[in-house]
């Protein structure tokens, strides 16, 4: 957990010289949703950590996992208790790039962010599809995808596998400000 | 007659279980106003140990109940949620108490430079300390 907040800092302090390059947001949204045929499942979290640094196109996200509502207590104590095992594992982090960050203007643009997600202490690259608005005042990026629940080894007993998804919606909207102390 | 009896009995046993099952499956989150928190402390001392040894302080402090007293530095509502920053001596971080619905509605009373004393769920560290499902008890 330490290495995590230490690149965090890192990506933040190499950039104090121009501080009008870093965006950031504290109350990022990210909603997960699960399908299955018992029941649907949804969380949200708005307590998401985004940081772009708006000269490289660098992006870097932390999340934590008991920032996760669920409509029910229940679903939320096997969420953190069994599946992501929030207390041995109690951040979710994206890192990486904006592809052709360059090209975004001050209307919606499709892009891909190329990176690295990590959950359930478990690392992936992926590539993630965003629909980035960036001007003066902030940059806007917003999208969603699929996660599948094994690729970070989450493990589903047979038991409950008509009431989970394999397959789980991931939303997400963060509106980054300028980042000044 | 003695079929008939085990019958019975099994239906009982069967309409509680059943009962005890809905019962667990809708069990209510924790009501943080009504629960007596766990641990009391000001702002600095929260941020001071997750900076200095975070996973100590996550086995402390996730998931308790926890009432913090601090200076407001900002109040503003997202999403029709309040959220205030309690001021450290970090330079980085603060503690940001996400409101409930029933706080947010009390957030007008609420001035920058006012100390004040929140309670809520600590979910974690990440620039600053989070806790959620705040309500304010001065």
């Amino acid at each position: 957990m330490k290495t995590i907040y230490t690149i965090l800092i890192c990506f933040l302090l190499a950039n104090a010289t121009n501080a009008q390059e870093r965006y950031l947001t504290k109350n990022g949204a990210v909603t997960f949703f699960s399908s299955a045929p018992m029941e649907d499942i949804k969380a949200d979290n708005n307590q998401v950590l985004s940081i772009v640094d708006a000269s490289s196109g660098k992006m870097a996200i932390a999340i934590l996992m008991k920032s996760f509502m669920f409509k029910k207590a229940l679903m939320q104590e096997h969420f953190n208790e069994n599946y992501v095992e929030s207390d041995k594992f109690p951040k979710a982090t994206f890192k990486g790039d904006i592809l052709n960050f360059d090209t975004i203007k001050d209307s919606e643009t499709k892009v891909e962010v190329k990176g690295t997600m990590t959950i359930h202490g478990k690392s992936k690259e992926i590539v993630i599809p965003a629909n980035i608005t960036r001007n003066e005042d902030n940059i806007l990026v917003k999208g969603e995808f699929n996660l599948l629940v094994a690729d970070y080894d989450i493990e589903i007993p047979g038991a409950v596998a008509k009431n989970i998804a394999k397959k789980i919606k991931v939303t997400f909207k963060f509106n980054h400000k300028p980042y000044k102390k | 007659m003695k079929t008939k009896k085990i019958l019975v009995a099994i239906l009982i046993i069967g309409i509680i279980g059943a009962f005890v099952a809905y019962k667990i499956y809708n069990k209510p989150h924790v009501n943080v106003g009504d629960t007596k928190s766990d641990i009391t402390l000001t702002a600095n001392k929260i941020i001071n140990d997750f900076s200095s040894d975070e996973s100590i302080a996550n086995t402390n402090y996730l998931d308790k109940i926890i009432e913090v007293s601090g200076v407001i530095s900002k109040v503003k509502i997202e999403k029709e949620k309040g959220i205030i920053t309690l001021k450290t001596n970090d330079d980085f971080g603060s503690v940001l108490c996400h409101l409930s619905d029933n706080a947010t509605q009390k957030i007008n009373l609420l001035k920058e430079g006012q100390t004040i004393t929140v309670k809520g769920i600590c979910t974690g560290y990440l620039m600053d300390v989070i806790l959620v499902k705040c309500e304010i008890t001065y």
